[in-house]
């Protein structure tokens, strides 16, 4: 999807700089939203601008890697700094690493919880579906970049193996606190790379330094991966995550584990 | 702290020094400038005469157009010398990997780009092979240097090939690309056969062994990875609800 100058315009103007981050991606890239709530929502039927296809497996940007990934260069302008490439670099490993474990987590939760809650099928489907698509972003981005993915890839396919099926078998709040807990930690996470990336872009426009495609596509990219996980959290609370005893202390450790994981990720 | 005990695993992960490639900004500069780079290249010609010695270096600031006193840019002496042969050979391949495009008629994989890359970087010694003693030697007192350059040119051939796994292959596939580039390159300062027909023969048989340790390397870190994923599911196929 191509974003217009339209579009842009009317993001700066709907939105003070300072809370840009936040602006959903929905402003810039238009995307149909599905909701799969349980209960019956009223709201809902406003929200479904379905067109002819289902939005489950909405095509993610999968950048070309190798050789070939080289043709299109544009205009050239100033190196990134260090201290930019670092950035970029462990912020993309870090992303594929949680995607990653978010795929494990839906797939080791889903068989329990659609045994018992058939119903949650087409929601744990749409949630993985989108998970996948992340996961297959982030890692054509880190192929294109040639950033080397986190060493610690064998251990957080375990930890988000058990992690999935060890909520799932405490049932299904359980399951959606799991959810609810590593999608507030990632939806965060994600804001603070928007934020960064904005501000790393403002400031080479400012000094009149050409921001390269790349920079500006991979805010869009997390923008809208980000609205996704957000999506998801909502998913969770309506079906009763909060609910799961002891719910505090389930997504106390949860999350503390998320951010451990995530300063592990983003170093080795 | 923790951070600290971390480094020394980084220092053998090394590709992360050069980290994000952007294709819309340009690279950062290089480890030599403009002047340096004259010189190094004029003085690259005289390694098979005399060697990866301060001799080449001066003779090549004189080719340059420089008084032979710019030897003192570089502090490491002969060892420049072999870091610009080392950076020369390995920026070359992006030319080796259209030539490898152009030739056959139908289009090679993966695993056959990395083979003919990593033959095509062993005849870039071919010029200076019974001076690579010499490089070695130097290369021995400088190991980080050794190791870091080492995983920058399998880095680049599996990049140059189009490899895009980004998995725990990942390290075994330039782990394993190091060790027979390595063990080849030793193998060819001996070769004394017809067009090196030896060492391609050793090459040969080193990508064949690296096949079944690659994938038994492979199946460890699958092992490890997936197992409890894997576990789950053979339990499931066996029909326990979980
Ligand atoms: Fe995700
Ligand atoms: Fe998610």
């Amino acid at each position: 999807m191509k974003l217009s100058i339209g579009s842009r315009s009317t993001r700066a103007s709907l939105q003070t700089p300072l809370y840009d981050f936040l602006a959903p991606s929905l402003i810039i890239t238009p995307r149909t939203r599905k909701h799969f709530s349980t209960t019956p929502r009223t709201l809902s039927a406003t929200t479904h601008n379905e067109s002819s296809k289902p939005p489950l497996s909405q095509p993610h940007r999968t950048p070309k890697a190798g050789p070939e990934a080289a043709t299109n260069t544009a205009p050239p302008s100033k190196p990134l700094t260090q201290a930019q490439r670092d950035f970029l670099t462990s912020a993309l490993r870090v992303n594929q690493a949680g995607e990653l474990a978010a795929t494990l987590i839906y797939t080791a939760q889903t068989p329990p919880i659609v045994a018992s809650h058939p119903h949650l099928r087409p929601l744990m489907a749409h949630m993985y579906e989108q998970e996948a698509g992340h996961f297959k972003t982030f890692n054509g981005l880190l192929a294109k970049h040639r950033i080397r993915p986190t060493a610690m890839y064998p251990l957080w396919s375990v930890a988000a193996t058990a992690l999935g099926w060890g909520t799932a078998i405490m049932g299904r709040e359980a399951a959606m606190a799991c959810t609810e807990a590593v999608e507030t930690e990632i939806g965060g996470h994600y804001n603070g790379q928007v934020r960064v990336l904005l501000d790393m872009i403002d400031s080479m426009e400012s000094k009149g330094q050409e921001v390269g495609e790349d920079l500006r596509e991979l805010v869009d990219s997390i923008r809208k991966i980000r609205d996704e996980e957000l999506e998801h959290l909502d998913h969770a609370v309506e079906n009763d995550a909060q609910k799961a005893v002891p719910h505090e202390l389930l997504t106390g450790v949860i999350r503390a584990g998320c951010r451990g994981a995530i300063w592990v990720s983003e170093r080795v | 702290m923790a951070t600290k005990r971390l480094l020394p695993l980084t220092r053998f992960t090394q590709p992360l020094r050069r980290p994000y490639h952007s294709y819309t900004h340009p690279a950062p500069p290089g480890p030599f400038n403009e002047i340096e780079r004259s010189i190094l290249s004029s003085a690259a010609k005289h390694i098979p005469s005399h060697g990866f010695t301060s001799t080449s270096l001066a003779l090549g600031c004189s080719d340059a157009g420089y008084i032979a006193a710019s030897t003192n840019l570089f502090p490491k002496a002969a060892f420049s010398l072999v870091e610009w042969h080392l950076l020369a050979q390995r920026e070359a391949l992006k030319g080796e990997v259209d030539a490898i495009a152009g030739d056959g008629a139908k289009p090679m994989g993966v695993g056959a780009k990395v083979k003919e890359l990593t033959w095509r970087r062993l005849m870039g010694n071919e010029e200076v092979i019974h001076r690579w003693q010499e490089a070695l030697a130097l290369l021995a007192s400088h190991p980080s240097t050794s190791i870091h350059e080492l995983a920058l040119l399998s880095d680049e051939i599996w990049f140059l090939s189009g490899d895009v796994s980004v998995d725990t292959s990942w390290y075994t596939k330039r782990a394993s690309l190091s060790t027979i580039y390595a063990a080849t390159e030793l193998f060819m300062t001996t070769d004394k056969s017809v067009g090196f027909q030896e060492t391609r023969e050793f090459m040969e048989r080193r990508f064949e062994d690296g096949r079944s340790i690659g994938s038994t390397l492979g199946s460890v870190g699958q092992w490890v990875g997936f197992t409890a994923h894997a576990g789950l599911n053979v339990l499931r196929s066996k029909g326990v609800r979980i």
